[in-house]
């Protein structure tokens, strides 16, 4: 019936007249045979539609709601809802002769009933998305439909699955990506093959002629994307590349264990890798954190790296005088930090002897914690609970200063901080003075935190009259002068 | 040499006032008329910044302008970003006081501001020197991947929804455990939720990667978002999955409301009415009525804190519709697992001041521990992530208020009252969590750092001062 319909306002069905000009169809089988796609059954009644049918949707509409149904089926089992007689048609009992379809647009490939197509929703389809507008667009880029199932297939998939070569090219499919890839690497080993061999003396001049020559090499390839300038951040840092062997005891590499999870990528890059690291890391030696490195060259040549000089000599060197290429050669080296697999989050051995060494050599300053709780300690004969709990320090409003007194800030800051603390320490600030010979006396005494269990009570004395003499006793200062 | 104090290292000055002057202008930014300060050792400046900085917040707090303009002045002579530490905090508190001074004149504040660049690239390095340097998010992703794991013990299918989603290394990590399942990898996805459409691209990049080579079936949904404005609708969680919400330092920010508008809004607080809420709380069972509920009064719970040494506070849980709903979407999604990692210190106080002694007292611990962490190479880097990232944090929750304040630190027991109350359960974290964060830090050899277990949650702490919270939930009925 809806071909019937059809047939009113289209051009009559043309029999298929022609030569059968297709080659090998299909053998015969049981069921419904399809044909290959492009050639049509050569017994097929063909059927040319006009545009307007192609591009209609809804054409069957309840006289009830006037909703509107692309299939008699459904508008009859739609009727049913609203009470209405409803006849589902049979399928007719004879044999339907198959049809084909041609494509109305005279351009088109599709016209010529030699190439139709045998599938009515495949002929809509069709002609909708290359003759058509494009009325569907993907949030997520910038691809447009015309054919609300494409966009829909499409969006499901968009941005989920992305493989991405290094050269920057991208795929949504793995089979083609890894084709690609295969080519891809072939130029990149070449690459590393020829870049290790000017490498191995870390000599500056080498250097820098092999890092250009590398910029030269991998910069073609890389287009400047934003991604790969920070895959230039994220992954110089955390990356264990194929320092695995070279820098297995460097720490930069944080989370990532170089011995496990060795994978045939980390052999493949093994050698870029290298040439990576000794031409543009400066150091493949053993002490120097790669991270550190790396970092300093996201900003170009601008930090020093203190530690750069000592351990590394042609490093510091080939860093600061390398500070054109840096740009080019992070983007090269992000990129193939890709390649290579992250273990475990646990460290290497280097790093945590390095730390403990760092323990041992802390600082001789207090730390800021110890502090505080001195300070609090200060205030602790305080009688008055308030928030300032770890201080016991009140949150007095009205301080006085004292105009014209340039030492009046201290002064008179140490001079409430003396009135919460109570009246001793008023006593002493307005009236003793240490002599400075005494004092210098106690300071010596007094050199670091570890002092701090023995001499406690000589400490604490000293510091609630040092603090404020300090800064509530110019005069005395003034007689150091 | 008469009674000159001597700093360490430097060389003893005679008493001739010349030669004091020379070696003074030799200090760098000491040319002031506060001689003695160069004198001051190491310790006794320290007191001195302390004290000095909390006078000068009293003054900030107080409205007195002028005061604080003379305490700043002072501090400045002490304090500096490239000294002690005490005197690193000191210059970073100091400039968050005198931004919130400077807010006071919006205008000049504006101006002042209006020529800031603010580079994503170092914000993105920031946060990776912080995960680099320090073990806290380390330790933090050990543990999330622990507790995932166990929670997911024979599911087939696995979406995790990272709020802040920037470091892959988690995820790899849990790509590696989840490889060597018994009973094989399980269908893995996760959605990742960041305001940089780079950095999700990067993670994509490098999370496909992984698991291609691990051969785990992987997918990975960008959603480039403020928390804030997340659309949970985009979030496509398919029933038959198991999900699992991950939150590192990132549910605080959603407390940011316009306190001075709900302060309004919200009935007063007495205390007969605090009785009668509470009742309300026990007596509610339907946890949407809870959640709206939460969302729009503040919840006073009066009950003795153990560890405050000063007058029992009420436990009240600042009202924030923003955190209230989005626990609520959350809650409807019914996650199986949800991970909470939050410092552990009290920086949404009402007050100023409250909120400045909780700064000094958390973030000297964190100097500290960075201090003692980093490595002396890596100075320059230890120095970015105090300005950048510590700097930033102690600028907001001193100098911001309002909407504005987004580090709104809350201690564990409040989260936990928060999380209970939008109708989640506690899920105890595992032995074997402790024990993974526990080898992590002995790998790195990092020294002075404890995990400690409180109520099925893990704190790290640093020195005996906790600093972190870990804490698991699910949906609960």
């Amino acid at each position: 019936m809806l071909l019937e319909k059809m047939a009113e306002e289209t051009i009559s069905s043309i029999g298929f007249a022609q030569n059968p000009v297709l080659v090998g169809s299909n053998p015969p089988l049981v069921k419904k045979k399809r044909n290959l796609p492009g050639n049509p059954d050569p017994e097929a009644e063909v059927i040319a539609l006009s545009p307007k049918t192609l591009m209609a949707t809804n054409r069957f509409l309840c006289e009830i709601c006037g909703k509107g149904f692309q299939r008699d089926q459904n508008l009859q089992l739609h009727r049913r809802g609203h009470n209405l007689p409803w006849k589902l048609k049979q399928r007719s009992s004879k044999e339907v002769r198959k049809r084909v379809y041609v494509c109305p647009e005279k351009a088109c490939v599709h016209h010529h009933p030699s190439r139709a197509l045998g599938d009515l929703t495949g002929i809509k389809k069709h002609f909708c998305r290359k003759h058509g507008e494009k009325k569907w667009k993907c949030e997520k880029c910038s691809k447009r439909y015309a054919v609300q199932s494409d966009w829909k297939a499409h969006s499901k998939t968009c941005g989920t699955r992305e493989y991405k070569c290094d050269c920057g090219t991208i795929f949504s499919r793995r089979d083609s990506f890894i084709t690609h890839r295969a080519f891809c690497d072939a130029l990149a080993e070449e690459t590393a093959r020829v870049n290790a061999a000017s490498t191995m003396n870390l000599a500056v001049g080498n250097n820098i002629n092999m890092s250009s020559y590398h910029h030269h090499l991998m910069g073609t390839p890389l287009g400047p994307r934003m991604a790969q300038h920070f895959s230039s951040i994220f992954n110089p840092i955390s990356s264990p590349t194929s320092n695995e062997t070279i820098d297995q005891t460097s720490q930069g590499l944080s989370l990532w264990m170089g011995g496990q999870g060795n994978n045939n990528n980390l052999q493949e890059i093994h050698q870029l890798g290298s040439s990576v690291s000794s031409g543009a890391m400066f150091c493949t030696d053993i002490n120097p954190p790669q991270a550190d490195y790396q970092l300093n060259w996201v900003f170009g040549s601008n930090n020093k790296l203190p530690a750069a000089a000592t351990s590394c000599d042609n490093g510091s060197e080939a860093l600061a005088s390398t500070s054109l290429p840096l740009s080019d050669i992070k983007i090269s080296i992000g990129t193939h930090h890709q390649l290579v697999s992250v273990p475990s989050l646990y460290s290497s051995q280097q790093e945590s002897s390095h730390r403990h060494h760092q323990a041992l050599s802390s600082s001789a300053n207090m730390s800021a914690t110890a502090l505080l709780q001195k300070a609090a300690q200060i205030g602790a004969t305080s009688t008055d609970p308030s928030f300032l709990g770890s201080f016991g320090l009140k949150s007095n409003g009205n301080i006085q200063v004292q105009e014209g007194n340039q030492y009046c800030g201290l002064y008179s800051t140490s001079n409430t901080i003396a009135s919460s603390l109570g009246s001793d320490y008023e006593d002493r600030n307005q009236i003793q003075m240490y002599p400075p010979a005494k004092r210098r006396h106690l300071q010596s005494d007094h050199q670091d935190s570890s002092n701090n269990g023995g001499g406690r009570g000589q400490t604490r004395d000293f510091l609630g009259v040092g603090v404020q003499a300090i800064s509530c006793h110019p005069s005395s200062i003034n007689g150091w002068i | 040499m008469a009674g000159m104090v001597q700093e360490e290292g430097s060389s003893s000055v005679t008493s001739s006032p010349l030669q004091f002057f020379s070696w003074m202008s030799l200090s760098p930014g000491l040319g002031s008329p506060y001689p003695w300060h160069r004198e001051l050792k190491s310790e006794e400046r320290g007191l001195c910044l302390i004290q000095l900085l909390v006078a000068c917040a009293n003054h900030v707090a107080a409205g007195s302008i002028e005061n604080a303009n003379i305490g700043l002045e002072h501090i400045s002579h002490l304090a500096s970003p490239d000294g002690d530490t005490m005197q690193r905090i000191a210059a970073y508190f100091t400039e968050a006081l005198a931004d919130r001074m400077l807010k006071g004149w919006p205008g000049l504040h504006k101006a002042l501001n209006s020529t800031k660049i603010s580079s994503v690239t170092e914000e993105i390095l920031v946060q990776k020197l912080f995960f680099e340097l320090c073990p806290f998010l380390k330790l933090a992703y050990v543990i999330t991947n622990q507790a995932i794991v166990e929670a997911m013990e024979g599911e087939k299918m696995i979406h995790i929804i990272d709020l802040n989603s920037s470091e892959p290394a988690q995820w790899i990590n849990l790509l590696q455990t989840l490889s060597a399942r018994p009973e094989g990898p399980p269908h893995l996805r996760i959605t990742g939720i960041h305001e940089q459409r780079e950095v999700l691209e990067q993670m994509a990049l490098r999370l496909t990667d992984e698991a291609e080579k691990l051969d785990i079936p992987f997918q990975f949904n960008p959603i480039v978002s403020k928390l804030e404005n997340l659309d949970l609708e985009r979030l496509r969680v398919k029933t038959g999955e198991a999900l699992a919400v991950n939150s590192v330092l990132q549910l605080h920010t959603l407390l940011a409301s316009d306190d001075e508008m709900l302060r309004k809004n919200s009935p007063s607080g007495s205390k007969a009415q605090n009785s009668n809420h509470l009742q309300r709380v026990l007596q509610m069972n339907n946890h949407r009525t809870l959640g709206e509920w939460l969302e729009r009064d503040p919840v006073h719970v009066l009950s003795p804190s153990p560890e405050s040494t000063s007058t029992i506070s009420p436990l009240s849980l600042s009202a924030s519709p923003k955190m209230g709903s989005f626990l609520n979407a959350l809650w409807s999604l019914s996650p199986k697992l949800m991970v909470v990692t939050e410092q552990e210190s009290n920086h949404n106080g009402p007050t100023l001041m409250e909120r400045v002694i909780e700064a000094l007292n958390f973030y000297a611990a964190m100097f500290d521990c960075l201090e003692s962490t980093v490595l002396s190479r890596a100075l320059i880097d230890r120095q970015k992530v105090e300005k950048m990232l510590f700097g930033e944090e102690i600028k907001n929750i001193i100098a911001c208020e309002g909407i504005e304040r987004k580090e709104r630190h809350e201690k564990l027991e409040k989260w936990i009252l928060r999380l209970e109350l939008a109708g989640f359960g506690r899920v105890p974290l595992s032995y074997n969590g402790m024990l993974q964060a526990t080898r992590l830090l002995q790998s790195y050899g990092y020294d002075g750092y404890k995990i400690k277990e409180e109520n099925g949650c893990l704190v790290i702490c640093w020195q005996e001062r906790p600093l972190f919270s870990v804490s698991a939930w699910r949906f609960r009925r």
